[in-house]
């Protein structure tokens, strides 16, 4: 299943918050949706979700227009809440079946859920006795327990710890070798890094980058080293200025061109007592840092 | 349709899971109930004594002076008044106009009749209570004895007077329309039933949306049910959990009334009460229903727009004021007795107005068919145009956090989506 979005464009009153989005999600790949707070993250989701139609632009399954009925669709917003004083399996249930589970399905499908989450004991008792990560947990239910085809998971990671992070992951691994189409949003760009095939990235309303997190890397030039070595100083004093030590201990050489790279690595095994060396690539961060840093950051949601 | 069993389902278990109102149907019932066994407990913890209470009481009937300016007057005033009064001890009394009053203050004596001359009196009395009539039967009394008097000053004979003044007009009204008198207090319960109804379930379903909000199950909700299926399931629940409640109470009452109908029946009000038409009923239920989902609507409308619990009592306050102004509309043209004034004509079309309004006109006038008919469709449409506008209020209320918008803003961004 391929999950495209093209040319959204919306405005809330004379603002305009999308304009021109395009961006492609794949079955069996994760996807991350970057950008900072009032890029336009929340309203392209609420768009894709149908919550309210687009100014212009379609959204497209397989490559035809979306039909709301027949996709399945689950979400854990960024704002979690369920109610408060209702039954964790009763809520949780009502939830599988507003998305059209019959109930005797949706109560199996949500206490085999509570299961592999480790939140079985808990099925019959009250939201709000719950500490704040197994609240999170019974909420990650919502969006799983009616088998969606498409998973969207706004900031998945937040208030998890890190036992629960890791089956958390487990829990999405498992979805992405399900060929489900996973949709992130996050700010942790460890887990976006970790997780994403392709990205988009997305700045005061526009889609400034996208594609495969690899091509994306690949394109920067790679005009630069690192080296991890025993002895650094020796290296140092050899290049000079084009030598420069980073935080973590490594060396990060800079070249006149990327095609003396080969060549430089070759005089670097032959010459010095080297550890490792490799390419240069920008991490996530740095990308995220570099496109999204622009945009003025506003808080208003609408 | 089928979402909306669903979210019909859900809301109705909140409320007959929710203690209190399960705890306030109870009580009501049981209320009820000791209302109707009334006559019954009273009867049990009097025992027989009821039955000689008029011996009884002539041991201790209230003391009733009366001071004349001549001995002769005073004895034909007591004559008089020991008929005219017979639940009270009527005493001539020779006592200053002083100490008069100091006996009824000090409650030895009930009132006092001070004459200045057999047509002037002064009528004492501790509290003058809004019921008491002593002075007109002592009108009455005077009257009679002056035009007695006269009578047989002119010559008459004393039965020809006598017979003058004891002439019995016989009246028989029939009426062919409603008997408002009959009427009144059925009406009077219909009317209030609906008013505290709508007022209790038109807040409960504002709070009930804006929780949802507040606790951000919302942000699920919306992007999982349609908003026209939350809104319709919402207040269909809260109709039919309203319904159910009626019918405990009344159904109740009506069970308790058959059990104690011997009880009751030198109870002119509450015999008119059960006596109430079956058509008037049908008539209750539509228009309880109708007017119902109207105020329900707007409530959930409003309730989506709040952001925080504690801005629901003012956010819903023009509605509340709405509602109160037809209701008080309504009680005073009943009170009246002019129910088919020129207001309560218009306001039984308008549909904020009109069940309250136009049931009030069928129970107590005549109403024609097609006024009724018409005062029903624009309710029914009116229903359904709100309810579908409620709706839309909710879908965009629902995502607007932080200050509660202006009504303005909620209205534009309605009609763009």
């Amino acid at each position: 299943m391929i999950l495209e979005l093209r040319n959204i464009e919306k405005s809330f009153g004379s603002k305009q918050v999308l304009t021109g989005v395009s961006f492609k999600a794949e079955g069996g790949k994760a996807f991350g949706l970057l950008g900072r707070n009032g890029a336009g993250k929340t309203t392209s989701i609420r768009i894709l979700m149908n919550v309210f139609p687009a100014d212009s632009g379609e959204v497209f399954i397989d490559g035809k227009p979306v039909d709301y009925s027949r996709v399945q669709i689950g979400y854990l917003p960024e704002e979690r809440g369920l109610y408060p004083k209702k039954i964790i399996a009763d809520q949780l249930a009502y939830f599988a079946e507003l998305k059209g589970m019959s109930h005797k399905a949706a109560v199996k499908s949500v206490d085999g859920w509570l299961e592999r989450l480790g939140m079985a004991e808990y099925r019959n008792k009250r939201l709000d006795t719950l500490s704040k990560g197994n609240q999170q947990k019974i909420q990650l239910v919502t969006a799983l327990a009616h088998n969606p085809d498409i998973i969207i998971l706004d900031e998945p990671f937040s208030g998890l710890d890190p036992v629960n992070a890791m089956l958390l992951k487990d829990v999405v691994k498992e979805q992405i070798a399900e060929n489900k189409v996973v949709l992130f949003s996050s700010h942790q760009m460890s887990y976006i890094e970790e997780f994403c095939d392709s990205i988009a990235i997305l700045n005061s309303g526009r889609v400034v980058l996208s594609g495969e997190l690899h091509d994306i890397k690949r394109s920067y030039v790679r005009d630069r080293l690192i080296v991890r070595t025993e002895y650094p100083q020796k290296m140092k004093n050899d290049f000079g200025a084009e030598c420069t030590e980073l935080d973590n201990g490594s060396l990060l050489i800079r070249l006149a061109s990327a095609d003396e790279k080969q060549g430089m690595m070759k005089r670097l095994v032959d010459n010095y007592d080297i550890d490792e060396v490799k390419v240069f690539e920008p991490s996530l961060n740095d990308i995220f840092v570099e496109y999204a840093g622009g945009g003025a950051e506003k808080e208003d949601r609408q | 349709m089928k979402q909306f069993g669903k979210i019909l389902k859900f809301e109705l278990k909140y409320y007959f899971k929710n203690k209190v109102f399960v705890g306030v149907t109870i009580f009501l019932v049981l209320l009820i109930s000791v209302l109707m066994f009334l006559p019954r407990i009273v009867d049990v913890f009097s025992g027989n004594e009821s039955k000689d209470t008029v011996a009884e009481e002539g041991g201790e009937s209230p003391v009733l002076l009366v001071k004349a300016a001549s001995p002769e007057e005073a004895e034909t005033v007591k004559g008089l008044f020991e008929t005219a009064f017979s639940g009270y001890d009527v005493q001539i009394t020779e006592d200053s106009e002083w100490d008069i009053q100091e006996e009824i203050l000090s409650e030895s004596a009930e009132c006092a009749f001070v004459f200045k001359n057999l047509t002037s009196y002064t009528y004492y009395v501790d509290n003058l209570s809004m019921y008491d009539s002593n002075t007109d039967i002592a009108d009455s009394v005077l009257q009679n004895l002056y035009r007695m008097n006269k009578m047989i000053e002119s010559g008459m004979s004393e039965e020809q007077a006598g017979e003058i003044i004891a002439v019995q007009i016989e009246n028989n009204s029939v009426s062919l329309g409603k008997d408002q008198m009959q009427n009144y207090w059925y009406t009077y319960i219909m009317i209030f039933a609906l008013y505290m109804v709508i007022l209790l379930y038109g807040q409960m379903i504002a709070t009930n949306v804006a929780t949802e909000k507040s606790s951000r199950a919302m942000e699920l909700l919306i992007t999982s049910a349609k908003p026209v299926s939350m809104m319709f399931g919402k207040v269909i629940a809260s109709c039919l959990a309203g319904f159910v409640q009626l019918i405990a109470v009344f159904g109740s009452a009506i069970l308790f009334y058959t059990i104690n109908k011997e009880q009751w029946a030198d109870n002119m009000i509450v015999q008119s009460i059960f006596d109430m038409p079956v058509s008037l009923l049908a008539y209750m239920l539509i228009f309880f229903v109708l007017g119902f989902f109207i105020y329900a609507f707007l409530y959930g409308a409003i309730g989506s727009t709040a952001s925080k619990l504690e801005d629901i009592n003012t956010s819903v306050m023009p509605i509340t004021m709405l509602f109160i102004i037809a209701f008080m509309v309504v009680m005073f043209s009943l009170a009246s007795g002019n129910v088919d004034n020129a207001l309560m004509k218009v306001c039984s079309y308008v549909p904020f107005t009109s069940s309250m309004a136009m049931f009030t006109r069928i129970a107590m006038s005549t109403v024609p068919w097609y006024e009724i008919l018409i005062s029903v469709a624009i309710l029914i449409g009116s229903v359904a145009g709100i309810g579908v506008i409620s709706a839309k209020i909710y879908r965009v209320g629902v995502l607007l956090y932080g200050t509660t918008p202006k009504i303005g803003s909620i209205l534009k961004a309605v009609w763009r989506a």
